[in-house]
């Protein structure tokens, strides 16, 4: 899966880079405009990651050449200024997806999995480990072949955590995706920890080995 | 009191104190005058009646020339050598008209002519005087009056035609707004001091606006300038946490400084919105629902109010339908209820949701002690137990101000009341 970053900050694009690379995903990069449109004219990718602030133009050029050349491409639009407007415009204008600055990692290869799914990249609607089965398309988690009865936010806690395997994801990060504007609520109420607490019960009592790894004091790891 | 009406006061009560003191003068003066007058004449009487006795005439003679009332008797000597005047009261009967009492002065002297001794009084009656001088002071106070009447009118109008700048300059200083960012303009004026008033107050406004418009594009660019390096913070960290063979120490050391970012992120996100706000970078409406906005709210909410046992109450007693923008209204709904359950008992309290008319209130209950109202909406006023519970209401204060809406807090007991008036 071969995604493009055009973002011009040097130093997160780095990290970002590394992050997905990690996640198994091959990144290529530009830092502008004109570049960032070379490189699609070069390349197959399966979805872009445009930062809407470039030092030769918006970000809105390169969704809209995207969108003329390579419908079925996926977007990511990200930006500095969590502007309404423009979020209207970059979705309007057919960017799948909007990321404001600045993001959790997790949150954006999420973002990027979900991405892929919708558009049925390489078909892959399942995420799939040695006895677990995440249907993302039917919702569904099959434990050892038999259907697993999951509570919304249970579901979406798996699947935020499975769409980045082996990464340490922040309890932050975990409270922002499940319960977005009133994450600060969920963790003065430690939801997320109690709500892991369920999941892995749960996990443990279908048979299924030990997926979610605590990391004492950051995070939850998703082990495969 | 009006400045207007509080001159208008003074200047009719010195007119009417001036005028009644004057008026009262003068009538003095013609009635010390008429009586020195009438002296004289009676002096004169005196001289003729002395000639005429002397000439051996009949008093009978001149009393037409004097025109009132002379008695001559005879007396067996002379004794005063005075003119002794006397006012009596005489009752006259007129013809017809019943009895009418008359002041009348009386001249007593005596003399001797011709080795003959007289007792002599004239008499002459008053009322021809006076009468002549209550005509005078009736004139005097219709006059008094109309003056006292048209200065009134006179003044109000010179005044209101005088003050008219400084009333022009104190209702534009009454509508102005800061936020506007619109000039203050003023009707020219030639009197100097509104001039130089005007001018003062055109130069501080200008003043206070383009601090405030620095101020504001400085908390705007810091804000939106401290995101690249916020995300570039946050990512590194979240990169360097994906490596586990830290030590304790270091540990910790990435754990908070995860966390200090995270805090930073937030508070950068609200300073951001607010901003936004004040740009007007959410004008767009819907028609929405209040109440049904507000149910919505608790069952998004349902988690947390279950996981602090909180019984919500509603009471909705009519149905409010307003045009507004439903970003900026679930960002209201938002912080008031997250601040009524993060801030309510641990255990058992409750929340009150009240839709009235044009109104509605979230009361909470809370062991917060009161908080200072002056304060209460102020960025960064922290209650002593909290430590986001300023940004939350200042944001809430923020949403209200752009609505033109107004907001209230009262605290009764352990309870703080929130009303909203749309």
């Amino acid at each position: 899966m071969k995604l493009l970053i055009i973002e011009d900050e040097k130093s997160l694009r780095e990290d970002v880079i590394e992050y997905l690379t990690e996640n198994k995903y091959s990144c290529d990069f530009a830092s502008t405009v004109k570049s960032g449109m070379m490189k699609l004219t070069e390349t197959k990718y399966s979805c872009a990651l445009v930062d809407l602030g470039l030092p030769d133009g918006s970000g809105i050029e390169v969704v809209e050449f995207i969108k003329s050349k390579y419908p079925e491409m996926g977007i990511i639009i990200i930006t500095a200024a969590n502007s309404l407007e423009d979020k209207l415009q970059g979705l309007k204008i057919g960017a799948d997806d909007y990321l404001t600055k600045p993001f959790h990692l997790s949150e954006l290869s999420a973002r990027i999995y979900s991405v892929l799914r919708r558009r049925n990249f390489g078909g892959k609607n399942v995420l799939s480990f040695d006895d677990l089965e995440i249907d993302t398309t039917e919702k569904k988690v099959i434990a050892n072949g038999s259907q697993m009865q999951l509570t919304k936010k249970e579901y979406d806690i798996l699947v935020y955590l499975a769409s980045n395997p082996t990464h340490l994801i922040t309890k932050e990060a975990l409270a922002e995706a499940i319960w977005g504007d009133k994450a600060e609520m969920a963790a003065t109420f430690d939801f997320v920890y109690s709500q892991i607490k369920n999941l892995k019960k749960k996990l443990n009592e279908a048979g299924l080995k030990d997926y979610i790894k605590v990391v004492y004091g950051m995070g939850y790891k998703f082990k495969d | 009191m009006k400045l207007l009406t509080k001159t208008n006061i003074y200047n009719s009560v010195a007119t009417v104190v001036l005028f009644t003191v004057g008026v009262f003068v003068v009538l003095k003066l013609i009635l010390i005058k008429l009586d020195s007058e009438q002296e004289e004449q009676f002096l004169q009487a005196k001289e003729i009646i002395i000639k005429s006795l002397k000439e051996g005439k009949s008093a009978n003679n001149f009393l037409s020339n004097i025109g009132e009332k002379i008695v001559i008797t005879e007396i067996y000597k002379q004794t005063s050598f005075k003119n002794n005047f006397r006012e009596y009261e005489q009752e006259i009967i007129e013809d017809g008209e019943g009895e009418e009492e008359v002041d009348v002065r009386e001249l007593n002297f005596q003399c001797t002519i011709n080795d003959k001794a007289y007792s002599i009084s004239v008499s002459k009656s008053l009322s021809e005087g006076r009468e002549i001088v209550e005509y005078i002071f009736g004139i005097v106070v219709l006059f008094i009056l109309i003056a006292i009447i048209f200065l009134f009118v006179l003044n109000t109008f010179i005044s209101e035609l005088v003050f008219s700048p400084f009333y022009d300059t104190l209702s534009k200083i009454k509508t102005w707004n800061i936020k506007k960012n619109e000039p203050l303009i003023f009707k020219k004026t030639n009197i100097d001091e509104f001039h130089l008033l005007n001018d003062s107050i055109e130069a501080l406004t200008q003043q206070i606006q383009s601090d405030y418009k620095h101020l504001k594009e400085f908390t705007e660019n810091v804000s939106h300038e401290a995101q690249t390096p916020l995300s570039i913070i946050s990512t590194k960290i979240e990169n360097l946490m994906q490596e586990d063979n830290y030590n304790q120490k270091q540990h910790e050391a990435i754990q908070h400084i995860y966390q200090a970012t995270q805090r930073l992120y937030k508070l950068n996100q609200v300073l951001i919105l607010m901003s936004r706000i004040e740009n007007k970078q959410y004008v767009s409406t819907e028609k929405v629902s209040i109440n049904k906005l507000i149910e919505e709210k608790i069952v998004e909410l349902e988690d947390f109010i279950e996981a602090k046992q909180i019984t919500v109450n509603t009471q909705f007693n009519v149905e409010i339908e307003k045009e507004l923008n439903a970003v900026l209204f679930n960002i209201l709904l938002n912080n008031l209820f997250i601040n009524a359950i993060k801030y309510n008992l641990d255990e058992g309290g409750t929340i009150k949701v009240v839709v009235n008319n044009d109104s509605f209130s979230i009361e909470n209950t809370s062991s917060i002690e009161k908080i200072d109202k002056r304060f209460i909406f102020e960025r960064f006023t922290k209650s002593s137990t909290s430590a986001s519970l300023g940004v939350g209401l200042s944001l809430i204060k923020k949403i209200i101000d752009f609505y033109n809406w107004h907001i209230s807090y009262s605290h009764k007991e352990d309870s703080h009341k929130f009303k909203i008036y749309m």
